[in-house]
């Protein structure tokens, strides 16, 4: 029994680690002088730190502009999924079953396409379209991911909605939507909550269609990759932190709602 | 006959009309944004390098031809096939582990989980700090004394490869972990008390009790992850670039660098192809109820 708790002391520190350590080197590099890590041998602990790097993306008002386009796109992505996912989840989920399983499958199955495959007739006809660079034209792109993902959280989230509740609310004289609006969206608050953060979420840390339908106005996660690609380690690191520190943040406060059903759709490698 | 079948359809659209209003929008933006652009994507690739020339399978013709398209195809296998596996060992040794009780259990979870807060873009830079020739990687490997000079891990033909391959377990070997824990906690505990009485050992109740009953849980895990490894996009395209090029990122270069759209929609067919087989393929293996029921 001693030795077989010694063996899991030891798995869970190296697997411990193993997954820190990737986030432990982004953060270091975005706070040491060159020195540290431009070297035959970088340090493994933080010794000469700096916030140059930082200083530098707010002092020169670099940040703001990807800031701010990552913020609205992130935002009216969670907005208008919103608006199409709320109706249409509750409508699915107020089908037969025999109609709702196929419909949901079929919804999860969109996300089988390859996203390369979407995003390059997108970007064709965003470029006759004028919407190339723009918010709307990347708010429209993340939809396409999130919508699935929202309205399958959602169809989860009203199917827990007693049908009972409606009957008698109809029976007291309100209407459907009247109904919809005072009796089901209440109750089903928490899982609208929920799906409205990962929306926000995926499209925050979104890359592939910002990548296809981006010339000049970059996101957060375009400015980390512009400047991998330019070799600056110390900004790449200062910009992917910045991207990062929401997201782990919202994670672990939805900690309890990582459940494998709602991630299956949300994470992607 | 067709006009009764009609008058039928009629009132059942009447009767569920505002069902059909509500549903309406979502219906049109999956059809407008998502199925027709497949439908155009799929098209385009039967246009001609130089489009207009439909149907024709030029484009096909060109990259297959392409050494460039067999690396990314050869590399894409490679990374889904060995990825997909050593994620399903992990994952299932970290589920294991969760499964137990010990002292910090809460606390390594969070840790575990502490790659889902991580954007994958954000991943990929992290995986090239490391993974680069004056990386902490091979600082590490220095130290401890198993090299003397540092590894390129860019040159050779498996090295870059096993770079990605490690940079996505790091990313998705927690969701891997999240779904079979689900599947072991469902596990009635009963069983294996039933089956330590008729002497079975910690490997066979693994063996004959653990695994059958979370192979609806590895499917699911399979099925999501393996869609996602045939798509890997970011962490190539940052970590390796042009040396390494997959699937998506050829279609990505052919089209944003060679800025040809033809024969980048003629990749990103064949990758949908590659994907619809793969999963009928794998599910004809393992019956379609597990996932369905």
């Amino acid at each position: 029994m001693k030795k077989h708790n010694l063996f899991l002391t030891l798995l869970v520190i190296f697997f411990g680690i193993l997954m820190i350590s990737p986030v432990y080197f982004m953060v270091k590099i975005s706070i040491s002088q060159p020195q540290d890590i431009f070297t035959q041998h970088p340090t493994f602990l933080i010794h000469n730190t700096t916030t140059k790097w930082w200083a530098w993306i707010f002092s020169t008002k670099e940040v703001w502009a990807p800031f701010i386009k990552s913020l609205e796109v992130a935002t009216l992505t969670a907005l208008f999924s919103l608006a199409i996912a709320v109706p249409g989840s509750y409508a699915i989920s107020r089908l037969p079953p025999r109609v709702r399983y196929p419909l949901v499958l079929g919804l999860f199955f969109t996300r089988m396409f390859p996203e390369v495959g979407i995003a390059l007739p997108i970007s064709v006809n965003f470029i006759k379209w004028g919407l190339l660079d723009s918010v709307l034209g990347l708010v429209i792109a993340h939809m396409i991911r999130i919508l699935p993902l929202v309205t399958w959280i959602l169809v989860g989230t009203f199917e827990t909605v007693p049908k009972a509740l409606e009957e008698a609310s109809s029976i007291d004289g309100c209407s459907r939507l009247g109904t919809l609006r005072r009796i089901v969206i209440p109750l089903a608050a928490p899982g609208i909550a929920v799906g409205t953060i990962f929306a926000w979420l995926g499209s925050w840390e979104e890359f592939t269609y910002a990548v296809y339908l981006t010339l000049a106005e970059r996101t957060l996660p375009l400015q980390v990759f512009y400047y991998i690609n330019r070799g600056n380690w110390f900004l790449t690191a200062t910009y992917a932190t910045l991207t990062a520190i929401p997201v782990i943040i919202i994670t672990y406060a939805m900690q309890k709602y990582l459940r494998a059903g709602y991630m299956a759709g949300a994470v992607k490698g | 006959m067709s006009f009764v079948s009609f008058s039928f359809f009629l009132k059942r659209i009447s009767k569920n009309k505002f069902e059909i209003i509500l549903i309406l929008p979502l219906a049109l933006f999956v059809f407008g944004f998502t199925i027709g652009p497949i439908i155009q994507a799929i098209l385009m690739s039967f246009e001609g390098i130089f489009g207009g020339n439909f149907p024709t399978l030029a484009s096909y013709n060109y990259i297959i031809h392409h050494h460039y398209f067999k690396a990314a195809l050869f590399n894409t296998i490679f990374i889904t096939g060995v990825g997909l596996s050593l994620e399903l060992i992990f994952g299932m040794i970290l589920a294991l582990i969760l499964a137990e009780k010990f002292f910090g259990r809460g606390i390594f979870r969070a840790v575990m989980l502490l790659p889902l807060g991580i954007p994958t873009i954000v991943s990929a830079s992290n995986m090239a700090f490391i993974f680069s020739t004056q990386g902490f990687l091979n600082e590490l490997l220095y130290r401890i004394g198993l090299i003397e000079v540092p590894i390129d891990w860019r040159v050779g033909a498996i090295k870059p490869l096993m770079t990605i391959v490690v940079a996505d377990m790091w990313k998705v070997t927690p969701l891997v972990m999240l779904i079979l824990l689900a599947g072991l906690e469902s596990i009635d505990k009963q069983l294996y008390e039933a089956a330590k009485v008729d002497g079975a050992g910690r490997w066979h109740r693994f063996r004959h009790v653990t695994l059958p009953l979370l192979r609806p849980y590895i499917t699911m895990a399979l099925v999501i992850r393996g869609i996602d490894a045939f798509r890997i996009f970011e962490l190539p395209l940052v970590m390796a670039g042009r040396h390494v090029p997959v699937m998506s990122s050829y279609a990505y270069f052919e089209y944003i660098e060679r800025n040809n759209p033809y024969t980048s929609a003629a990749g990103a067919t064949i990758l949908l192809i590659m994907i619809i087989i793969a999963i009928s393929v794998y599910l004809k293996a393992v019956g379609t109820e597990e996932v369905t029921g």
